[in-house]
């Protein structure tokens, strides 16, 4: 069973806010996934390896000259607020 | 005559033998835009100025007769979770609204190196999370064929844009079946090479492991332009394949019968599942006597554990998401809560406001999917299953070229219908997900109508065997035409 | 009552590679704000990491020289967490298979040698920095952002802050001996976190595990280490006991200080990065890697004691830092006296550099000048004390001893003509020195050997003036 606590304790950590009508549909939503949670239960995967890649041909590691840093108006042009070069966020209380 | 109705290879021949400028043809479209983009909405973004001064640096060379890249000075259409340098990059998202990338996409470069002109961003559901294209921030996209009916999704933007002659060709991702889907509700060609054919790089992620640049064209050997202007092996992508640096060249002589000979198989899985919709079923058996009757041979194969993959590909699909969205915090780019008195708040606040539901819904799921008391059984997991269901399909493509399905099981809808439905777009699901899990290619042709809405045959190849899935397609559509 | 303290260190260090450990942005300390980043390393949406090699070939130095284990898969995985210095929301690690597995330290104590073995080694990015101003204002830097940290894990074998601290020199010296960091903690490059308990020896009872964090120096490491271990011992005298917390060195207050409670285990999500496919790494490379290490302090040490008949203790102190060594050993190629050299090497050259807290790459002082230094000693050219004021003197100028000398006139006078003058000269002006010296008082001889010595502005050869002046006043 998932409860209203499951639901605000993975909103915190995924850092977005639940309101409280949109917890019933929240709810809904953590119960299907644990229902496909018990469906891949049934396939045996003893002695299976997970896949996380497709591909078992890729061997990249970086090793060449040169860079691509940016200039500092392009390393800000994104931010809401900066300040001598930095990003700039309010002081917040920890 | 109407040039931008012509496929591509029939505008760059034009442009070869300079019947027209590249201008011209920028202008054309230009045109054909202002006039179908307020109903259609396919754009989110246009480079209109950029792209005419790319049109006049082409026809320079074209003047100066210096050899032109394989795009020549075609205009092409940019889904917008692909990064475009100093022009707007949305995602369809609040989040991103104003983001203005100081990089291009690896895919982007190739495209300037061919002498493409990108002419403006297309419109997705919000950062391709969805099949519709009801999802983006800046509103649905129209499916042209007929204007009450969603084009798909996720790349409905780019889709549609090809389908109402905006432009020849155009780029989507494909994360499990955003393409194809959307390829076939337009009545267009989408072709999803296999996972590691094309470079991420700059292309924004939804799930990593299963995202693969498409393209769109016209037809088969559009698709086929495309492809080989944006392949390649790239050293910024890890996962970029050097096998991915072998150019697809296909003979394309008007007498060669690619279907001859050709071994096709249909998992016994999908004719037991079934459309809904007999007609469309009947569309798919006519493809099938197609095949048959240029010389292919079609076996009923197994893929056992196809019954999983929706709840495989939701799993992994999730865990990813949750993840990829982490960097939209509101410190360096993008949206920004303008209240907020602690960092938490500043996060919580910015990104409750910048998300559409869609995507908390699957960074919820994501999230609580790899959380410690879950990880094991629903993440670890799934890629288990993921490795037999590779397996499966590995099996039917050591003795088959080619696997033949439908691309949708279902007809394009209306607007706000399915997408109330869950279930029955899952379902829907089951005919393209398993494709991404397995990192294979995959192409929807079209196949004909029913009640006028499009219906795409899906051509499914191994990975890396491109090449057979493009000469599939190109062997049905000489056969049908 | 006994009490044990049980001390685990987690050591971050930045590895010295060219570039950063996603992306090709240099890697580089002290540049300003934001210049030296790119869309990787601000984890700008649709930018890829790509593992760089010479951050894993360093990573794999340091874990042969720790003796551990080299795994043959680079696997990389994400941390999940939201921090402003952290750019992806996530950051690039190793949970699952660390690229080094298990290894030790030695250390030297008085009763003899200690193994302090490692859990792990793993390869991960380090994050931006944040500044907070008085005005209320966070700013942020991302030049740090995705600079290669290798985070090394001890088990809790360390027992004091002795052991602690000669962990960290030992650690410390081996890193700068195969040259993949530049250690240095005030600009972070190496830090330093603590984790801490006391157990009581008879009754058994243990004290809650705190954990240190911000410490900028080896002094703090220690300071802390003594604080926290009397502030476990007395809560536990006092039937209480420590919580389960982070806290943090204040310098100032000479204190720790608790900046948060720690709320069961933290929930990072770890799943494998899959924008870096796990990497094989071949074992030839590994093995050509372990060719190419220099010979380490612990080996060198007992070469040193063989080769150059020197004592454990030199030995050890010789080859505590590489650049000690060398110097010593390049020192040699101009003199084959291992005794002469490593005795001044110990003294004066090394009371100097403490005098001036440098390290010997630091200073003005070239093997091969040392060498000459000590051949005009040796050869009788000038004397020991005079050698004393022409090695201040290098240190000083950076000038050769011959310049020094040839300048300053100080070449010591050996012939025996110029000599017998001079004795002559200082016998006439004390003739009652040399009668107290024949009634037996021996005091008197070192009287004139003194008036020599000054008559000669201290430049005459001191062995040669005892002789000389013996034979004289014995014929009178
Ligand atoms: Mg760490
Ligand atoms: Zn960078």
């Amino acid at each position: 069973m998932v409860s209203k606590e499951d639901i605000m304790y993975i909103a915190d950590i995924a850092k977005l806010n639940i309101s409280t009508d949109e917890l019933d549909s929240a709810i809904e939503k953590f119960t299907q996934l644990l229902k496909f949670v018990d469906k891949i239960k049934e396939v045996d995967t003893e002695n299976v390896e997970p896949t996380y890649q497709v591909n078992d041909d890729t061997y990249i590691l970086k090793d060449y000259e040169g860079n691509a840093t940016l200039t500092r108006e392009e390393v800000l042009q994104n931010t809401k607020e900066q300040k001598y070069g930095y990003f700039k966020i309010m002081k917040v209380v920890e | 005559m109407d040039i931008t109705s012509l496929k591509a290879w029939e505008m760059k021949e034009k442009i070869l033998n300079k019947e027209i400028s590249s201008r011209e043809l920028l202008e054309a479209h230009i045109k054909k835009i202002e006039e179908v983009e307020p109903e259609i909405n396919a754009f989110i973004t246009l480079n209109k100025e950029e792209a005419l001064k790319e049109a006049e640096r082409i026809d320079e060379k074209i003047k100066n007769n210096e050899e032109l890249g394989l795009l020549a000075g075609l205009p092409i259409g940019i889904k917008d979770n692909i990064a475009t340098k100093n022009l707007r990059t949305t995602c369809a998202s609040k989040i991103l609204e104003n983001f203005i990338p100081p990089y291009n996409a690896t895919v982007i470069e190739k495209i300037k190196a061919n002498d493409g002109i990108v002419i403006g961003k297309t419109n997705l559901d919000e950062f391709a999370m969805g099949g519709s294209t009801e999802t983006s921030y800046f509103g649905p996209t129209k499916n042209p064929i007929n204007k009450n009916m969603v084009p798909g999704g996720s790349s409905g933007g780019s889709a549609a844009a090809v389908g109402a002659n905006e432009v020849p060709l155009a780029l989507g991702t494909d994360t499990g079946g955003s393409v194809r889907q959307p390829a076939s509700f337009c009545g267009v060609v989408g072709l999803k090479p296999t996972y590691g054919m094309i470079s991420r790089y700059g292309v924004i992620p939804m799930a990593n492991t299963l995202d693969q640049v498409g393209v769109f064209g016209r037809d088969v050997k559009d698709a086929l332009l495309m492809l080989n202007a944006v392949t390649g092996y790239d050293m910024k992508d890890s996962t970029s394949s050097k096998k991915s640096d072998l150019p697809i060249s296909i003979d394309l002589n008007e007498r060669i019968n690619y279907l001859e000979g050709m071994t096709v198989a249909i998992p016994k899985e999908y004719i037991e599942l079934g459309p809904s919709n007999k007609e469309v079923q009947a569309q798919f058996d006519n493809a099938l006597k197609v095949f048959e009757n240029s010389g292919a041979k079609i076996e009923i194969v197994s893929l056992p554990h196809l019954e999983y993959a929706l709840e495989t590909y939701y799993i992994i699909m999730s865990c990813e998401v949750s993840s990829n969205m982490s960097r939209y915090d509101g410190i360096r780019f993008g949206h920004r809560a303008e209240e907020y008195n602690t960092l938490d708040e500043l996060y919580k606040n910015t990104r409750t406001e910048g998300f559409g539901e869609e995507v908390k819904r699957r960074i919820m799921v994501g999230t609580y999917a790899l959380s410690k008391g879950l990880a094991e059984e629903s993440y670890k997991k799934a890629l288990k299953v993921r490795t037999l269901i590779k397996q499966d399909f590995d099996r039917v493509f050591a003795n088959h070229d080619i696997i033949l399905s439908l691309a949708s099981p279902i007809l394009p809808y209306e607007f706000n219908s399915v997408i109330n439905d869950p279930i029955e777009m899952y379902k829907a699901d089951l005919y393209t997900v398993p494709v991404n899990l397995a990192g294979l290619c995959s192409m929807s042709v079209p196949m004909g109508t029913v009640d006028g809405l499009p219906v795409g045959l899906q051509i499914i190849g191994d990975r890396f065997k491109d090449a057979n899935v493009i000469k599939a397609g190109l062997g049905y559509e000489r056969a049908v035409l | 009552m006994a009490y044990k303290t049980i001390i685990g260190l987690e050591i971050h260090v930045e590895l010295a590679t060219k570039h950063k450990i996603f992306c090709n942005c240099p890697n580089e300390y002290g540049a300003e704000a934001n210049t030296l980043v790119c869309p990787i390393c601000l984890g700008l949406p649709g930018a890829l990491p790509v593992l760089d090699k010479e951050a894993l070939e360093y990573g794999i130095k340091a874990g042969i020289a720790f003796n551990g284990s080299i795994s043959n898969i680079i696997k990389m995985d994400r941390k999940n967490y939201f921090y402003p210095d952290l750019t992806k929301g996530y950051q690039i690690s190793q949970a699952e298979i660390p690229f080094c597995d298990g290894g030790y330290i030695e250390i030297e104590l008085e009763e003899g040698t200690k193994k302090i073995t490692l859990n792990r080694i793993h390869i991960e990015e380090d994050t931006g920095k944040q500044l907070h101003s008085e005005d209320g204002m966070t700013l942020i830097d991302f030049n740090r952002a995705g600079v290669p940290l290798i985070e090394i894990v001890t088990n809790p074998d360390i027992n004091s802050a002795e052991e602690a601290k000669l962990f960290l020199d030992k650690l410390r010296a081996i890193l700068k001996y195969i040259g993949v960091s530049n250690v240095k903690m005030e600009e972070g490059s190496l830090r330093c976190d603590v984790n801490i308990n006391v157990v009581n020896t008879k009754s058994n009872v243990k004290s809650n595990i705190t954990e240190i964090k911000n410490l900028n120096s080896f002094k703090a490491v220690v300071k802390a280490i003594e604080f926290e271990e009397k502030r476990h011992i007395e809560l536990l005298e006092a039937g209480s006991n420590t919580d389960r917390e982070t806290r943090r060195w204040d310098e100032t207050k000479g204190e720790t200080i608790i900046m948060r409670k720690k709320f069961g285990v933290s929930d990072y999500r770890f799943a494998e990065d899959g924008d870096i496919p796990p990497i094989k790494i071949a074992g030839e490379w590994i093995e050509e890697i372990r060719k190419s290490l220099p010979e380490l302090p612990h080996a060198k040490k007992e070469r040193f004691i063989k080769e150059y008949n020197l004592s454990d203790y030199d030995a050890g102190v010789l080859t505590q830092s590489k650049e000690l060594s060398i110097f010593f050993e390049d020192t040699l190629k101009y003199i084959d006296d291992s005794k002469l050299v490593s005795n001044w090497i110990m003294g004066d050259v090394l009371r100097r550099l403490n005098d001036d807290e440098i390290e010997i790459e630091e200073s003005n002082l070239k093997p091969k000048d040392l060498a000459e230094l000590l051949i005009l000693i040796r050869d009788g050219k000038i004397n020991n004390n005079t050698g004393k004021k022409v090695l201040k003197e290098m240190f000083d100028t950076g000038k050769s001893p011959e310049t020094i000398v040839k300048e300053k006139g100080l070449i010591q006078i050996s012939d025996e003509g110029a000599l017998k003058e001079i004795i002559e000269k200082v016998l006439s002006e004390n003739e009652q020195s040399i009668i107290d010296y024949k009634n037996g008082k021996d005091r008197a001889l070192g009287f004139l050997v003194g008036q020599i010595m000054k008559a000669s502005r201290g430049k005459a050869n001191p062995q040669l003036v005892n002789k000389m002046l013996l034979e004289i006043i014995n014929e009178r």
